[in-house]
């Protein structure tokens, strides 16, 4: 195979059709990104679950009034309970310390919560985190110093529920935009081979192979799904720098949110860069073998 | 060389045949006039040799091979075996007449070596020495038909196949373009030329092929174009 001559083609090819390249590298970085910022959610997701399904699962807040008698009594019952794995006790103040962290962002909130607001709590791991019933009628709310017994579990599923639906809506808007860039990549293969249409036409008749005939074409889309894929990298990489790094700071200092680490971008990379070559080439081929006669 | 038994070719777009059951042997190095009017299914005829087309019924031979059983990846290789010419000419107009020939060449993977060896030759004999670095708008028709003969020799085809060569050419530079016919016939390539041209089958008198709205109506050889022309 002349190596000179495909590539020259393919740098013809894309030059000719500048604007149609251009909006098809466009929409396939926007379709990749967004298919990278889905995976990097769902990467998120599955740190979050360790850092927090690990360490509580139910909450024990105590009331205002709680007496010293009725914070011991709670305490021999977790110690005793051969449902609780491990537990530990968080006063008004460690309460409010943490908030404080958690929130450093938002100095507002911080300011207007009066240190007492924040309840005293046992935070409890248990053995089995599905038994979250034994524990809520062993301490039923209002009684002995108990205020509410909070199944953290519950609310880290409905956290998780909405991060997924997160991660599923971006994914969905990526396949939609994947879609249409396939449909660019489509169209302006067969504007390429129309417009090359002298010279593939002499290429049939002299006897070049389809693969001869074809590949210029499966390149300068694969060269723009790789070009694409580089666009999206790059712009993972921005959004990390600029958005992650900055505005979420707080929160992941925290430890409420995990932090995009640069391992993650590197390992999905590749993965979006197949993608882009992959399904560019891959629609290219299609569209010869289907509208383009070779 | 060619064989046609019993061929039909219906295009799906026209209700009456392109071809009617046409049956006819072309033997290996013949001159061949394939005549007939517009419509009469010569071109369809030239497309079946190269298998751009596949016939409705019958089968198709060229060079030994079955062209209806033949597959895809099988056609390239049939056609190196054959050459092509046609009445406007097919160059590449951004490419020089010896880059014209020499592209024909390149993208059957020929080595370089060959190709800068074989493309002035080819020029000299189709009598373009000289203007091998002419592009086609500096050429006159008669020259860049000459290009188009070049690039459809220049691989030692088995079988030429010319689809009116002449028709876009005054009497005098057509007369030059059939003397480089004959010369590539007697080379002991095959020579199919549909055409319009009765001056020039009547003034060759070779073996004459008429189609007639698709069915064959005579075939002679030492033939002249038709009464009433």
């Amino acid at each position: 195979m002349r190596v000179n001559f495909v590539l020259s083609e393919v740098a013809t090819g894309l030059r000719r059709n500048l604007t149609m390249t251009v909006a098809m590298i466009l929409t396939t970085a926007i379709s990749l990104g967004l298919m990278g910022t889905g995976l990097l959610i769902a990467g998120m997701i599955s740190d979050m679950k360790e850092i927090y399904y690990d360490k509580v699962q139910v909450s024990i807040f105590l009331a205002d009034d709680v007496t010293d008698e009725q914070r011991t009594v709670i305490e021999q019952e977790l110690a005793a309970s051969p449902e609780v794995k491990s537990y530990i006790y968080e006063s008004k103040d460690e309460a409010y310390q943490r908030f404080q962290q958690q929130f450093s962002q938002q100095p507002e909130l911080v300011q207007n919560t009066p240190p007492d607001a924040l309840p005293e709590s046992f935070r409890i791991e248990l053995v089995n985190p599905e038994r979250y019933p034994v524990i809520a009628q062993e301490f039923p709310d209002g009684q002995n110093g108990v205020d509410q017994v909070r199944d953290e579990g519950d609310f880290l599923d409905r956290l998780f529920s909405l991060l997924n639906g997160a991660r599923n809506a971006t994914i969905a808007v990526a396949v939609v935009q994947a879609l249409a860039a396939l449909l660019l990549i489509s169209n302006t293969i067969q504007l390429a081979a129309f417009n090359r249409r002298n010279e593939t036409n002499i290429m049939r008749l002299v006897g070049a192979s389809r693969w001869y005939t074809q590949l210029p074409f499966i390149l300068e889309a694969a060269l723009a799904g790789l070009i694409g894929a580089l666009l999206a990298v790059g712009g993972l990489v921005l959004t990390k720098v600029l958005f992650v790094d900055k505005t979420l700071a707080g929160p992941i200092k925290a430890g409420i949110i995990p932090p995009v680490d640069w391992s993650a971008i590197v390992s999905i990379s590749p993965v979006i860069a197949a993608a882009g070559v992959g399904l560019a080439a891959v629609a290219a081929y299609v569209t010869l073998r289907l509208y383009v006669r070779l | 060389m060619i064989e046609l038994q019993h061929v039909t070719k219906l295009y799906p777009a026209s209700s009456r045949p392109a071809l009617d059951d046409v049956s006819t042997e072309i033997d290996k190095g013949e001159f061949v006039f394939l005549i007939g009017s517009s419509g009469s299914g010569k071109s369809t005829f030239l497309r079946l040799l190269l298998k751009e087309d596949d016939p409705t019924r019958g089968t198709v031979r060229v060079n030994g091979k079955t062209l209806n059983t033949m597959s895809r990846w099988q056609v390239p290789k049939l056609r190196r075996t054959i050459g092509c010419v046609f009445q406007d000419f097919r160059l590449l107009r951004n490419r020089t007449a010896a880059q014209n020939v020499a592209f024909a060449l390149e993208v059957i993977n020929k080595p370089q070596r060959t190709i800068k060896r074989v493309v002035p030759e080819v020029l000299e004999m189709v009598g373009l020495e000289g203007k091998a670095g002419r592009l086609p708008s500096e050429l006159s028709g008669g020259e860049q038909q000459r290009v188009a003969i070049a690039r459809a020799f220049v691989n030692r085809p088995l079988l030429l196949l010319a689809d009116e060569p002449t028709g876009n050419l005054d009497p005098e530079t057509s007369e030059g373009i059939m003397l480089l016919l004959e010369r590539i016939n007697r080379t002991g390539t095959t020579v199919v030329m549909a055409t319009h041209d009765y001056h020039i089958v009547d003034s060759m008198r070779r073996r004459v092929i008429e189609l007639n709205g698709g069915v064959l109506t005579r075939d002679q050889s030492r033939g002249v174009y038709g009464v009433g022309r």
